[in-house]
């Protein structure tokens, strides 16, 4: 175990390692988006001396480097400075938005997770019956039109036909979690929908690649049921795959998920960042970009340690 | 009752009954249940919905038909060995075969196929479908069915290169980590870190707006997007197989890396991978679709689908099928890949029968 | 009177109440249906003009709104920051249902006689929420946050030609212009002169969201809701409802199903796709109301091969207008004619000729330039206007004919402003509706302007603007604009296709008055202190 513990505080090391280069990444990136922030801020109002004027305000006559020095000092030490635009901090702007965004995807794997896996196992042992065939096709279709269309179709059945649901999920002060969570359905239900196929398939997959190995034949002509083979033998040594394409699937539910935030009028952090990059407010993109990259980071040697724990001979390097 | 209803009961109970005849198990226990759904559903939903059911069923017997035709010409025309492989191709695999035939085919000879140019503006707005335009016009007054055709070439062609582009950089660096191990395992992990850190539109905007949009940029972009996934998956499965015992056999007869991972590592995590494929395939798809959303996609008038279906979203809300049609057209190009690639896995799982 | 004539007046009060038809038009049905004049007129009062009523929360979603918004009136841009200024906070003058200027903070004003010196009465009720009066010196401090070198206001070229702003006692001010400006009063109209209270050393509080407005704000965050309720003292008429929730809806579907659903009370904008669509929900009211915005082209007249006035006249004659607004606008716009003056604003010059589609004249004048088979790039983004890349297929297609290659760029929607207009020599702009032609010419086609999108150099036009602006004399001054109008028509640099009218929607228990202004979507942005609940 203690060599797990070593490799789990080596990563994290590493990780703050890529957050540094995440973040100069991402500030020279958006150093050469074309028109600054001044610019942006003014839009079809901007003039030259009036652009000259609030670029002297913010600051951004200091050279590129010297900027991001005075940012990255602020933020060894916690402080992730303010909005260019709007002069508040950073972590007041975020904060709310990222629990909110973090609870809608809690709310999605909650249901995703589960489910994908379990009818992964399911499609695996009918595998090539009618309900294979079908479970594929329904999951297939729903991952096969943008997120945000299969959004406008929830909502015309859900909600405008049939009233069940609320079309927009826009949250209120004191909601009652019950509220909350059926204020947030929907969009919860079309995030379900585009993650389960992709788990799904690579459960059903990794399953199959195993199903003729030599060990899971043994078992079967000891004449374990079908569904005992599987679920003892072969679903342990198939976990690498799908963790790692569940921890993709995880981090899309936080990263990834900004149309649906648009479709449902859902205050996550998605819509902040698209908003920040438009304006070049450069703290705030910077915030949430590191806030992604550690939750992929977190996410990825999640599935790391996932994969060596399932597997003995990882476990074990020789 | 109408004679159609007398007569689609007729039909389908004496089918039920040559099935049990012919002592077809499955057939009968098919054709006896449909049976018995149709009177729930004759009577909940009225003749609509034994309409609605004989439809379906008649689409479905004649994606069979078709499957079992292809695949029995693919047999005829094809090498003995391959042909005894296709032969045992479930109808499924030859149904999604002859999907993505037509749609190489309408995709190839698209100027010839389409009626009409993708940007030739030939009637009013949603003008609905006639004689000339098979599946009516868009919002210009343009052949939806046209720009149907010219989407397979523009749209697939893109995928199908931004796909198969970020596999070969995603696989060859996860197995060359998985057999190098150390410092460049660390490091190329790292660095998929970085890249899957920002998110795809944020970093497709970035990168865009840096570079410009012409198709190549698109191609490389959405490549590099999906490549670290495509790494991570093939890092975690080749992890699996570099500590199996003939690997270390092959390493201790000194065989070189290159070797390991042709001969040894590759044939034995090809099924994730493939699996794999079949998705982030449809994946690019929409991504292209989300670009078109910043105003970076594919320049227009060229077609493509994930923009046809954004363009005239808002109608689904009113029960119009405008944005219906391309958005079909997607899926049920991504469920014949993925039918086909379900053989394959089957095939190379080397599961038989 | 015959029930089958009651059954009809009863549908026509209803469309009346609902505001689908107009007061002329049911008196015209009424007297028609059998009534008298009198009866008519008592029935317009009584059923259809129904006295507003107080009370209830009014829900509004707006199509337009950004995280990063703020409360600075000098950097307002989206619909969210301006709709949520006309409604917490006051302007000097505000433009009524009529299109005429009525006053909101200011009760009175004149000038002198060649308009150089203006003063302005203020209104001696008006207090800002935090119930301090509203003075002379906050009106000054606000104005004066647009002026000054170290203004970062992005209304600072309208007010270049302010000279010096003074008071007269605590509610009087005078502003002093170094040349004539007839159009000051409607000047104040626009969104970002809101008055906000003054610090001690002559700057603005505008971080605090405090305003003399009809409503006050509660909470808020930017980007996703407000909510406001009634400013008690609020010092004009109106400001029926109890509070008010402003949304961002910046998705069309997420507008378009909450209105439906009855989620909110009222949209500012709806897809114009669906327009018919939505008209045949009886739960709705759908306003399609002319405004001054308008689509804009603009070739850089300094540039082969625009700097050649045929190719320019070419490259318009090449445009069906028609087609464009069936097609792109589905039928709500008003056609344009090339000069940028709308119908909805004053001074309109009626009778100069429609441009129209004729591509063979458009070859000859390119034959007559040596430009045949000419080719141009066109920048579009979505972001511009809903369908604007569309609009520029279309015009290509139909440029096609006369010979005219046009590529359509589709530019990125991030950015469009700073990169590509006045940067593209050919590109498609919108522009928002201002109050009068001067602020339009003076803002987009002086020679000298910051944003003369077109570098149009026409020293008649440009004396013709001057003289215009400090002109008193109504008539003379229409002439003036007459002209100018021509000019711009058959020399200047833009196509202008059209002015895109205002379609917004409320459900149907909302009350509306019979004239909608138009300066801005739901009312001139004040839909919350005009518009009121019927049920």
């Amino acid at each position: 175990m203690s060599d797990i513990f070593k490799l789990v505080m080596k990563r994290l090391g590493l990780g703050l390692v890529t957050l540094l280069v995440v973040s100069i990444l991402i500030f020279f990136a958006v150093e050469l988006l074309p028109g600054d922030i001044a610019q942006a801020v003014l839009g079809q109002g901007a003039t030259e001396e009036t652009v000259a004027t609030l670029r002297e305000r913010m600051g951004l006559n200091d050279p590129a480097i010297v900027r991001y020095l005075d940012w990255l000092g602020g933020a060894v030490r916690g402080d992730f400075g303010v909005s260019l635009i709007s002069g508040g901090s950073v972590g007041d702007a975020i904060t709310q938005r990222f629990l909110n965004t973090l609870f809608l995807a809690t709310y999605a794997a909650v249901i995703a997770v589960p489910f994908a896996i379990v009818l992964g196992v399911l499609v695996a042992l009918m595998r090539d019956t009618l309900f294979d065939r079908a479970a594929n096709i329904l999951t297939l279709t729903s991952i096969s039109s943008p997120e945000f269309f299969l959004g406008y179709v929830l909502i015309l059945y859900l909600s405008v036909k049939t009233g069940w649901f609320p079309a927009i999920s826009s949250l209120s002060a004191g909601m009652s979690f019950g509220e909350l969570l059926e204020r947030t359905f929907l969009p919860a239900l079309t995030l379900v929908l585009v993650v389960t196929a992709h788990m799904m398939r690579m459960t059903r997959a990794a399953i199959i690649n195993l199903l003729a190995s030599p060990y899971i034949e043994m078992a079967r002509l000891k004449g374990m049921p079908p569904w005992k083979v599987i679920v003892k033998h072969a679903l342990p040594n198939a976990w690498a795959p799908i963790i790692n394409v569940v921890a993709l699937n995880l981090a899309y539910l936080i990263t990834g998920v900004v149309l649906v935030e648009v479709v449902f009028v859902y205050p996550g952090i998605g819509q902040l960042l698209v908003d920040a990059v438009a304006k070049r407010d450069f703290p705030i993109v910077q915030a949430c970009c590191l806030i992604f990259a550690a939750t992929f980071i977190l996410l990825n040697l999640a599935a790391d340690v996932g994969s060596i724990l399932t597997n003995p001979r990882l476990r074990h390097p020789k | 009752m109408s004679v159609f209803v007398i007569g689609y009961y007729t039909i389908l109970i004496a089918a039920s009954c040559l099935a049990v005849y012919f002592e077809r198990r499955r057939v009968f226990m098919l054709l006896f249940s449909l049976t018995l759904v149709s009177f729930v559903a004759g009577i909940i939903g009225g003749v609509g919905a034994l309409r609605t059911i004989t439809t379906l069923a008649a689409v479905l017997s004649l994606a069979a038909g078709v499957s079992y035709a292809f695949k029995e010409f693919l047999v005829q025309i094809a090498r003995p060995g391959l042909a005894r492989e296709l032969r045992t191709a479930p109808l499924t695999a030859a149904f999604g075969m002859f999907v993505i035939f037509t749609y190489a085919i309408a995709g190839i000879f698209a100027p010839w196929i389409a009626p009409h140019g993708q940007a030739e503006v030939i009637s009013t707005s949603f003008a609905p479908p006639d004689a000339n335009m098979l599946l009516g016009a868009d919002q210009l007054g343009r052949d939806i069915f046209s720009r149907i055709i010219y989407g397979a070439r523009n749209t697939v062609g893109l995928a199908l290169a931004a796909t198969i582009l970020a596999f070969v950089m995603g696989a060859f660096a996860g197995l060359l980590a998985a057999v190098k191990g150390g410092w460049f395992d660390q490091f190329m992990g790292r660095f998929a870190d970085v890249i899957m850190s920002v998110p795809s539109l944020i970093f497709a905007l970035l990168m865009l707006s840096i570079f410009g949009t012409n198709l190549f940029v698109i191609v490389v972009v959405v490549a590099v997007i999906y490549s670290p996934r495509v790494f991570r998956l093939t890092r975690a499965v080749a992890g699996n197989v570099v500590v199996m015992d003939y690997i270390e056999a092959a390493k201790l007869r000194g065989e070189g890396d290159w070797y390991l991972i042709r001969r040894e590592i590759l044939p034995n995590s090809t099924a994730p991978l493939v699996a794999e494929f079949g998705l982030e395939f449809c994946f690019v798809f929409l991504l292209i679709a989300g670009l078109s959303f910043l105003g970076l996609g594919i320049q227009p008038p060229t077609a493509d689908w994930g923009s046809m279906v954004r363009e005239n979203a808002t109608l689904i809300s009113f029960g119009d099928v405008t944005p219906l049609i391309p958005a079909a057209a997607i899926a049920l190009l991504t469920v014949a890949v993925n039918f086909v690639v379900d053989w394959m896995l089957f095939r190379s799982s080397g599961l038989k029968g | 009177m015959s029930k089958k004539n009651q059954a009809q007046l009863d549908r026509l009060a209803d469309a009346a109440r609902q505001g689908r038809i107009s007061r002329r038009d049911f008196m015209h049905y009424s007297v028609a249906a059998g009534l008298t004049a009198t009866t008519a007129t008592g029935l317009w009062t009584t059923k259809a003009a129904a006295q507003p009523k107080s009370g209830g929360n009014f829900r509004w979603g707006l199509h337009d709104g950004n995280t990063s918004d703020t409360h600075d009136p000098g950097t307002y841009v989206t619909r969210q920051n301006i709709f949520l200024a006309h409604t917490h906070r006051s302007y000097l003058t505000m433009i009524m249902g009529d299109g005429s200027l009525g006053p909101d903070l200011a009760d009175s004003w004149e000038a002198n006689d060649d308009a150089t010196e203006w003063t302005f009465d203020l209104n001696q009720e008006a207090a800002f929420h935090s119930g301090k009066p509203v003075t002379a010196d906050d009106v000054i401090a606000s104005l004066n946050h647009h002026r000054g070198d170290d203004t970062t206001s992005a209304a600072k070229a309208l007010l270049t030609d302010v000279s010096d702003i003074a008071k007269d006692g605590d509610h009087t001010i005078v502003v002093t212009l170094s040349r004539g400006n007839a159009d000051l009063p409607w000047l104040m109209t626009d969104y970002h002169f809101a008055i906000c209270p003054a610090n001690d050393d002559g700057t603005i509080d505008w971080q605090s969201g405090d305003g003399s407005g009809p409503y006050k704000i509660d909470s808020g965050e930017w980007g996703v809701q407000f909510t406001l309720s009634r400013h008690d003292g609020w010092h004009r008429e109106g400001a029926y409802f109890d509070t008010v929730e402003i949304l961002t809806l910046n998705d069309p579907n997420a507008r378009q199903t909450a209105l439906v659903t009855g989620d909110v009370h009222a949209v500012s904008l709806i897809e114009l796709k669906t327009m018919g669509l939505l008209q045949r929900d009886p739960n709705l009211d759908i306003h399609n109301v002319p405004s001054a915005a308008a689509i804009t082209m603009p070739m850089f007249c300094d540039q082969a091969p625009f700097d050649n006035v045929d190719v320019r006249n070419a490259m318009k004659l090449a445009m069906n207008r028609d087609e464009i607004i069936e097609k792109i606008t589905f039928g709500a716009a008003t056609k344009a004619n090339d000069f940028h003056h709308s119908p909805a604003q004053p001074y309109y010059p009626e009778g100069i000729p429609q441009r129209d589609y004729d591509p063979d004249q458009a070859r000859s004048l390119l034959q007559k330039a040596g430009a045949e088979g000419l080719t141009v790039n066109l920048s579009a983004a979505d972001s511009v206007y809903a369908g604007a890349v569309d609009m520029a297929v279309l015009y290509a297609e139909q440029a096609r004919a006369a010979g005219i290659n046009i590529n359509v760029v589709r530019e990125p929607n991030d950015g469009y402003y700073s990169d590509v207009w006045l940067t593209k020599p050919f590109c498609l702009v919108s522009w928002g509706a201002r109050p009068t032609p001067d602020v339009m010419y003076t803002l987009a086609y002086k020679d000298d302007a910051a944003w003369n999108e077109s570098h149009w150099q026409n020293e008649r036009f440009n004396e013709l603007l001057l003289q215009a602006k400090s002109e008193l004399d109504e008539s003379l001054r229409a002439e003036m604009y007459a002209e100018m109008a021509t000019l711009a028509r058959d020399d200047g640099g833009t196509i202008i296709p059209f002015f895109n009218n205002f379609v917004y929607a409320n459900r149907a228990n909302v009350g509306t008055p019979e004239e909608l202004a138009a300066s801005w979507e739901n009312d001139g942005a004040r839909a919350a202190s005009r518009w009121w609940f019927t049920d």
